[in-house]
């Protein structure tokens, strides 16, 4: 009967065990464990939501999900963000159900209640025959997500009223979003939709390997090797810095080869646009971006991004930069909705990003060579971690996942110019330690341990 | 309509969805024009009529040359293509083809529905796709090839791990 209870014993259990560098495999497939992540993480973090490209204009709208929280993020006339659940306060039916448009208001399709874009309730449908003194119309607006945060253009929401402020909750990654956000004039933009797909995965699982594991490339992504694409060297992508943030996120700056340069300055930028780089950067944000040839990294829970240089599938040699975030939306322990924007420069010639978007489907998107190997390893990882013995709690099974590379061997690098603790190398386990600590941590927030059980 | 077209057409396409669902796809190749024009936009919801295509134009899930196919045919046979190792089971049922006016001489406009079904390992779980193709098709040295295929999903969210096929 123990064995299925989360309780303060299993807490201390999985923490010890983090510390060495190990993580119970149940906690891939466990759904208590799932249930507790819906509230502890999910219900307290930052959630990205959107980028401001997305909405040029007031009345403009895109509705997205904080997990199971559908929401409605509008611009208003004035120009100001807003978020609301997506949910008439009336009966709560889905408000709106389009994926994105330009509107004045949001009428529901129950009994006509409508909210403007500021989540006013403007309209009640025969207000004045029906509704007496029982009802004061101002008292039923949308219900706003209690925090929006927006940095650089990207558009973030959190579920906990007490949250920290979004900038704080960013820490250290501030810098590094500098680089990839705000290195050209007027940022960055999204093409289109985000492309959605469904993928039978934990959400750990999909977020540690954009944040923290460029181990799996050399393997996983070994017939871009067999093709021609990537470089030949077994070693590559471990060259470059590791760098832990606060908060349990984590960056990949990868580099080329031990020399630290790279033979494509700015990741094959065009060069027209190097001026701006040096205008809006600092030298040792600019010297990072000179040199590194992937950016591979998160925010902590489930916010992965890659900054990418490929030639397009075309058998073309030039190569094209772009920027590339996803949500990995929990749908169940084994399940994630993939959420991937494409973004590019606003001010990259129009030519170059009609290539660097041929780029990223051909890398990248659902259909890209290196995601669909991905897609098939993580699927592997769910099939395998159902059983009884992956999810014993006891461990009688042994049943760790090994988090032991470089732990208490590799040093951090004083010399690396940015924030955050920089490790030489990108085969390493350190960002993926720390996810699982901060995931620790804000799973056992506000209950003692002490107590006992814990739920 | 011309009946003998009608039959040549759908012969085509069926024995295209057969070299695809046998994975041969050396052969299945060798049916696409040398400025093939090969792509599957986005599906969309939004608001407003019913008739309205809800399509996105602006992104897409391949767009594809005949170049790019292949590249992505030669990385399936590279031993270490995971997605497609080994090869998942795929059928391509292609149903309701209707040629439509040709917009130049010699070269027809064809509309067909799809289902896709695939199993991946010993999964329980059949992924599928479904919409409806359009084609160009052209006669080239008496044989047909595939100018051009815009592929209309039916899913907004797609219900496959990956997109590692041909539709």
């Amino acid at each position: 009967m123990s064995k299925n209870i989360i309780n303060g014993k299993t807490l201390q259990m999985l923490r010890e065990k983090i510390e060495s560098g190990l993580l119970p495999q149940w906690v891939l497939s466990d759904p208590d464990m799932y249930e507790l992540e819906l509230e502890k993480i999910f219900g307290r973090t930052w959630q990205f939501l959107a980028h401001e490209s997305e909405l040029p204009e007031p009345g403009c709208f895109v509705t997205r999900w904080i997990v199971n929280d559908p929401v409605l993020v509008t611009k208003t006339k004035s120009g100001e963000i807003k978020a609301f659940l997506n949910s008439c306060t009336h009966r709560g039916t889905h408000l709106c159900a389009a994926d994105y448009g330009k509107q004045k208001s949001f009428t529901c399709p129950y009994h006509g209640w409508t909210f403007n874009l500021e989540g006013k309730l403007i309209g009640v449908a025969l207000g004045d025959k029906v509704y007496g003194e029982e009802m004061k119309k101002e008292e039923w607006d949308l219900r706003p997500i209690p925090k929006i945060g927006v940095y650089q253009g990207m558009i973030f929401g959190n579920l906990d009223p007490d949250a920290m402020p979004l900038e704080d909750y960013l820490g250290n990654m501030k810098w590094y979003f500098d680089i990839l956000l705000a290195r050209s004039d007027g940022g960055m933009e999204v093409k289109g939709v985000p492309q959605r797909w469904v993928v039978q995965a934990n959400w750990k699982v999909t977020s540690e390997n954009f944040e923290a594991d460029p181990y799996h490339v050399q393997m996983t992504h070994r017939s871009a090797k067999e093709l021609g694409i990537a470089p030949k060297d077994p070693f590559f992508p471990g060259y470059g810095h590791q760098v832990v943030l606060e908060n349990g996120h984590g960056i990949n700056v990868i580099t080329a080869d031990a020399t630290g340069r790279s033979p494509f300055p700015f990741q094959g930028m065009p060069e027209s646009m190097w001026p701006m780089f040096e205008r809006n950067l600092t030298s040792e944000q600019l010297e990072l971006m000179r040199n590194a040839i992937v950016f591979v990294g998160g925010v902590f829970p489930n916010l992965g991004f890659i900054s990418f240089s490929a030639p397009p599938l075309e058998g073309e040699t030039n190569i094209y930069n772009y920027l590339n975030f996803r949500v990995w939306r929990p749908l169940g322990p084994d399940k994630v909705e993939v959420w991937s924007w494409f973004t590019i420069d606003k001010a990259a010639p129009e030519e170059y990003k009609e290539k660097s978007y041929l780029s990223y489907l051909g890398t990248f998107g659902p259909s890209g060579i290196l995601e669909q190997d991905d897609a098939e390893i993580w699927a592997r990882i769910a099939q395998a971690s159902g059983g009884l013995m992956a999810r014993d709690k006891e461990l009688s099974y042994n049943n760790v996942l090994n988090y032991l590379m470089g732990l208490d061997r590799v040093e951090p690098d004083e010399t690396f110019p940015g924030p955050g603790v920089a490790y030489p190398i990108c085969f390493l386990d350190a960002v993926s330690r720390n996810m699982h600590k901060y995931w620790l941590e804000l799973l056992i927030k506000d209950h003692s341990i002490a107590e006992g059980v814990y739920r | 309509m011309n009946p003998e077209l009608q039959f040549d057409i759908t012969n085509f396409l069926h024995h295209e969805a057969y070299l695809l669902d046998h994975r041969r796809y050396k052969e299945w190749l060798d049916l696409l024009a040398d400025d093939l024009v090969y792509r599957m936009p986005a599906r969309i919801t939004t608001e407003g009529k019913h008739n309205e295509p809800n399509i996105m134009n602006e992104m897409t899930f391949f767009e594809e040359t005949k170049k790019s196919l292949i590249t992505r045919v030669k990385r399936l046979d590279t031993p270490s293509a995971w997605a497609e190792y080994s090869g998942p089971r795929q059928r391509h049922f292609i149903s309701n083809i209707y040629i439509e006016s040709s917009p130049k001489s010699g070269e027809y406009q064809v509309r067909s529905y799809f289902l896709y079904q695939r199993c991946r390992g010993s999964d329980l779980d059949i992924e599928q796709l479904h919409g409806e193709r359009v084609d160009v098709l052209r006669k080239e040295n008496g044989k047909w090839k595939i100018a051009s295929r815009t592929i209309y999903p039916d899913q907004t969210v797609l219900r496959l791990i990956n997109l590692s096929m041909f539709l």
